[in-house]
Formats: C-alpha cells, structure tokens, sequence
C-alpha cells in the first residue's frame, strides 16, 4: 500500500501529486503553490483552447484554481488531480460559453453550424493538409481554424482530441445526445480539414 | 455516402464501435476507395491535433499568478467561514427558502398572467436548433436558424424574382 | 297605388346591402396585409456585386439595431407584399429558391414556414401584432455575410 510521506515545507517540489493534494487538504497552501505550478500551463491551454480569448481564459483557469481549494477536500482520488482540475475548467468554460451565447451576437453567425448539413458535402481532402508544414505554421492555422468554428464544435473537438474523451462522456459533459457528438465532431473535423488546407468553404459548395 | 454512413467511419476511427461492426467497416473501407478517402482525411486531421495544446503558456509568471489567486483564495474564505459560522442563522435561511420560492413563484405567475411585463425574454428552441429572441419594447422576435439555407437566399441566381 | 311595398322592398335591400357590406368589412378587418423583404446583412465586407441592393428603411434598419445581432450593414433585396385571409394560407417567394409560407390561424396568429429548395426548414406560430417584426435569419456560407427574412404587417393599401 502506497503511504503518503508527511509533507514538510521543503519538500514540495520533489511530492507526488497525491501527497501535494493531502497537504493542501489540511490547509498547506505551499503545497498546493506547486500543484499550481506543476499544472498551470496544461489547464491553462485547455481554457484558451475553449474560450480562444487570453483575457477570458485567464479569468476562467483562476477561477477554476479557487474552485479546487474550495473542494478540495471533496477530492478523494477518484481520478488524477490534473484531470479532476481539468474537469473544473471544462465545466466553467462551458458555462461562460453558454452564458455569452445568450448574450452575444457572435454566438448566433456560428449556430447555422449546429446541424449543418454542409459537411457532408464537401469533397474529401486527399492530399494531408498539413504535410511540409512546420510545426509553427501548423500550429498558427489550427489556431486559426479552431477560431472559426463555433463553441459546440470547437468543445467537442477539444474533449474528444485532447482531452480523450469518449462520446458517452462528451455527451454528458456537454449535455447533448451522443448523436449531436458525433454530428458536431464530424463537422469540426470536416472544416478543420478544409481550413488547414487553406481552402475557403465557398469554393467547394 | 449517407450521414450515418459517415459519422459510422468516424466512429470507427475513433473506436467507438462495437466488434462486429467495427469489422463491417473494415471490410468496407476495404472495397470503397470514396470512404477510404473520408477515412484518411478524418485521420489527418485527427493526426494533426495531436499535441497541440503542448506551448501554450500561460501570460502571467509563476509569482504574479500565484499571488493573484492567493488573494483570491483568502477573499473567498472569510464569506464561506460566515456563511458555515452560525447554524441557527443556516436553519433560518433553511425554513426561509421554501417561502421566498413561493413568493417568487407568486409574482412570476402574476406578472406572466399579466402578460407584457416582460421586457426581453429569449428562449432557446432546440427541437428544431432555431434560436430565439424577443425584445418587447423593440418590437422583434429574431429567430437565427441552425439549418443554413441549401443556397444563399441572395445568391445572384436567386434575385430574380420581381 | 301603395308606397308600402316599395318601401319594404327598400328597406330589404337596404339590410342585404348592410349586411353585406360589413360582411366585407369584417372580412377585410381579418385579412394580414404583411410584407416580406429579403436583406443582406454584412459586417465590412462587400454585397454581392451587379445586384441592385436597396439600403433598408429606417424603421426596420431601427429594429434590427435593438437584436443581438453584429452586422453593421444591412441591404434589402426584394420586397413582397401580400394578404391572407383568416383560416387561409399564402405563399410568397423570397427569392428563386426560397419561399415564405404564410397562415392566419387566428386573428392574431400566424403559422409561418420558410422552405429552402422544397424542403422545410423553419416552422413556426407566431403572433405579429401592428407594428412588430419577425426577423427569421441565418448565415451565409461564407460566414461573413448573413441572409434576412423580415415580415411584417402592413397598411391595408387604400
């Protein structure tokens, strides 16, 4: 049985994660200093990746920090703190999304994606959109594609591409049937597809 | 290629099929060269993905951060200890809740049979992915469309109408 | 010779004539005189080039401003003008492949259905009272332009 060592002041950087999280439960906020450190830039890309705004994600990922300490003794191990973490974010930039749906005009140019229809029809990209592209300028035009596409699609994507999620959970995560899912993540790739290889949708339709 | 055809070569890229019908699919990508070709390219994009996330830094030093949500986290703490700290204040609010509910259930009802109370309201349709907005004192309801429209109604073929 | 006869005579086609006419009143009171336009929206990008675009009117170019909606421009296409009688429907081009489906199902609703290339895709009931606007829209496939359809009711024409 895996014991956890008592946590001293100096010891942070060389603990595991379960043994950061145990000390953090008893109030040791140095310990849970280098949690934060150790999982500040992944959970920070998942929030930039969902919201595409820097300003929004950074917001989203303190608030998602605050939210940890505030659980944290709710957090018995059922999963690795960083995808507990993960979860948090997830769950608080699906909420802002949702909420500047509500509010914001730029939701509404992006809902005629939602069931679309325009996928299905473009014709296949045969030749790999990102061959011979360096990483940079490869990682500039996802950047760029993930921007045009709407948050239903863009989440869906990022669950299931990076953060591995299976359709049953993206589903319940994002609160729509498996169907949607599907239907959402097939568009995304469809114009992401499209989008890397530095073609326009109106050319093909 | 239909759409369930479709999204079934997607799911099975990513798994998400059952044994019998992943080895149906199989064999059809073996004989179809179009869905072999919707394979490939689901599959580049999917490759392409791969690590990307990995770089993104976050703007703020380690320090800056850290200090910002150390306060954050003190802030926050004094009102949870408040709200945790008095437990016949926790059994008022307890008895209170149901009766504010109701009270508030009461004026909904009223100013909604009094109609024309509401100012703005919107409403997500989803059976149809329409979604909606009503602004009284504008006097408009928008309604944007998820289904796009097979052409652009303002398509120049389409002009001609007069 | 009795005047009593000519005078009930008159008296019956007086009532018929009455009748009849605020038949006719009632029934034109009940009739939707609305009007359909189809816009372009856009936000810094140019129209379809070659079209004869009309800059919307104000009234309406003043409601669209109060929607949640970001475009900054806003052309009319076309515009149609039309009636429907209560309990009876009407059908209107928008444009060559879109139609506007109109019912008066009662005096104060209507069923409203927009058909794209003989398929369905918006169906709706849906109160326009005087003066209000049902602005149906949705994007272009370029992404950077957005299509319109506005109804709404007009003066019955004198």
């Amino acid at each position: 049985m895996q014991t956890v060592e008592p946590m001293t002041g100096k010891d942070h950087s060389s603990a595991d994660d379960q043994s950061l999280v145990k000390a953090a439960q008893r109030g040791d906020m140095g310990a849970f200093e280098e949690l934060v450190v150790r999982h500040r830039d992944k959970i920070y890309a998942r929030a930039f990746s969902m919201m595409r705004n820097e300003e929004e994600a950074v917001d989203l990922y303190q608030e998602a920090w605050v939210k940890a300490w505030q659980r944290l003794k709710q957090f018995h191990g059922e999963s690795s703190f960083g995808t507990w973490l993960t979860r948090i974010v997830i769950n608080l930039c699906l909420d802002a999304l949702r909420k500047q749906k509500r509010q914001r005009a730029e939701s509404i140019e992006a809902m005629d994606q939602e069931s679309g229809g325009v996928e299905r029809h473009m014709p296949v990209i045969t030749t790999n959109p990102t061959a011979g592209l360096e990483r940079g300028e490869l990682r500039k035009r996802i950047d760029e594609a993930l921007n045009k596409l709407s948050h239903e699609h863009r989440t869906a994507l990022i669950l299931h591409e990076f953060e591995e999620m299976e359709y049953k959970e993206i589903a319940k995560t994002m609160g729509c049937s498996i169907g949607t899912v599907m239907s959402r993540l097939f568009y995304a790739r469809r114009k992401m597809a499209v989008l890397l290889g530095d073609l326009k949708q109106q050319d093909l339709i | 290629m239909d759409n369930e055809a479709q999204l079934k070569l997607q799911a099975y890229l990513d798994g998400e099929l059952p044994e019998a019908e992943a080895r149906e699919v199989a064999n059809w990508l073996a004989r179809d060269r179009d869905a072999a070709a919707l394979h490939n390219e689901l599959k580049n994009t999917r490759q392409a993905l791969v690590g990307h996330e990995t770089g993104i830094q976050l703007p703020e030093s380690r320090e800056f951060f850290w200090s910002k949500l150390e306060r954050e986290i003190q802030r926050a703490e004094p009102r949870e200890a408040v709200a945790n700290a008095v437990p016949w204040a926790a059994r008022i609010r307890r008895f209170l809740m149901p009766v504010a509910g109701l009270a508030v259930l009461v004026v909904a009802s009223m100013l909604t049979f009094n109609n024309s109370s509401t100012h703005v309201s919107e409403m997500e349709t989803s059976d149809s992915g329409a979604f909606t907005y009503h602004d009284d004192a504008a006097g408009a309801t928008l309604v944007w469309l998820s289904h796009p429209l097979e052409s652009d109604p303002a398509d120049e073929d389409d002009l001609d109408i007069e | 010779m009795t005047s009593r006869p000519f005078a009930a005579a008159a008296l019956v086609w007086l009532s018929v004539a009455l009748a009849l006419s605020e038949a006719s009143v009632r029934a034109g009171g009940a009739d939707f005189n609305l009007q359909a336009q189809l816009l372009w929206a856009g936000n810094g990008v140019n129209p379809p080039e070659g079209k004869n675009f009309k800059p919307v009117e104000p009234a309406v170019a003043k409601k669209l401003k109060d929607l949640p909606l970001k475009w900054t421009t806003y052309l009319e296409v076309s515009r149609t003008n039309f009636v429907v009688a209560l309990s009876s429907a009407r059908t209107v081009d928008v444009s060559a492949k879109c139609q506007l489906e109109v019912s008066a199902k009662s005096d104060s609703n209507l069923e409203v259905v927009l058909h794209s290339k003989s398929k369905e895709v918006f169906k709706r009931n849906q109160p326009l009272p005087e003066g209000e606007i049902l602005v149906l829209g949705g994007n272009n496939a370029s992404n950077d332009s957005a299509w319109l359809v506005i109804l709404r009711r007009i003066p019955r024409a004198k």
